[in-house]
């Protein structure tokens, strides 16, 4: 009864995961979208749109509660895989650094493109969906092994 | 320092006060989680409805689709941390119960059919407000039963 209990209460949070993912990146395309000119606008400014660069601080107050959000959340997720058969693995190992890797360049690269440096748009987008792709492996992974394992 | 397993966390000098002052948080958190909404978004049909959509007769613009997006994401995001944490303390507690598994199965499937119903509300039809409304009332009283089934147990029962 506690390992299904557990099991159950993982299956939900896994399924909560899903949803944030879904809202982030919808929030993502709403706000900035997906392309290299819409990221250059929202972090230089448009003047057709009259729409601002954005500053220090600005980019600081959106950045705050994410730097917390995606370690804590990337966190929680990575160590339900303890439990599995990744355990111990050296996939394990990479999934755990580029998981972290790419979360922290998702957020902190925002500094480097307001100050002109266009180039870390690629990388923002870049480590933008490796999040997203190792988040969506990590699920994947667990849901797997809560399913299928005994 | 050493790092142990603890075996019974009701007889534990340390993890009893802690637990205790954690669910007494999160028995705090539900009512003033209501309490911000009603003042918020709403709690009621109608106040919910002229929040998604605006009304015309009291001047209330529609909520802005990037605000809404984002009060949704926050909303998702600090009820699957706190779900999860009230869940592994309810299971550690009374994990011999029968009712413990359909106890968690109704706390997250109401709590994960409410930002679902409000997205839905917003983006096709008002139909799912009821829903949402119902979804948002039910996950908060079995979390509130859920709290206070765990503060008994750690505390009363031997």
């Amino acid at each position: 009864m506690l390992n299904k209990s557990y099991k159950v209460a993982i299956i939900y949070f896994l399924l909560f995961s899903l949803l944030l993912l879904a809202s982030g990146a919808l929030i993502f395309a709403n706000k900035i979208g997906f392309s290299y000119t819409s990221l250059l606008h929202y972090y230089l400014g448009d003047i057709k749109n009259f729409s601002s660069a954005k500053s220090f601080i600005g980019i600081s107050k959106i950045i705050l509660p994410h730097i917390f959000a995606f370690g804590i959340f990337t966190m929680v997720l990575l160590h339900f895989l303890i439990f599995t058969k990744k355990r111990a693995t050296k996939e394990l190992k990479i999934i755990i650094y580029l998981s972290f890797t790419s979360a922290f360049l998702e957020i902190f690269t925002a500094f480097l493109i307001s100050e002109g440096y266009s180039f870390f748009i690629y990388l923002k987008l870049f480590s933008f969906f490796i999040f997203y792709c190792f988040i969506l492996y990590i699920i994947f992974i667990l849901f797997k092994s809560i399913i299928y394992d005994k | 320092m050493r790092f142990t397993l603890i075996k019974n966390v009701k007889r534990d000098k340390a993890m009893k006060p802690i637990l205790n002052a954690l669910l007494l948080f999160i028995l705090l958190y539900i009512p003033f989680d209501i309490f911000v909404k009603s003042h918020t978004i709403g709690i009621s049909t109608v106040t919910l409805i002229s929040t998604l959509y605006g009304n015309a007769d009291e001047f209330i613009d529609p909520i802005n689709q990037s605000v809404f997006l984002e009060f949704i994401h926050m909303q998702i995001f600090f009820l699957m941390m706190i779900l999860l944490t009230l869940s592994a303390i309810y299971i550690r507690l009374l994990s011999h119960k029968s009712n413990t598994l359909l106890a968690i199965n109704l706390l997250m499937g109401f709590a994960f059919v409410t930002p679902l119903t409000l997205f839905l509300s917003y983006f096709y039809t008002n139909e799912f407000v009821k829903i949402y409304l119902f979804s948002f009332f039910a996950w908060h009283l079995i979390a509130l039963f859920i709290t206070l089934r765990s503060l008994w147990e750690l505390n009363f029962v031997k």
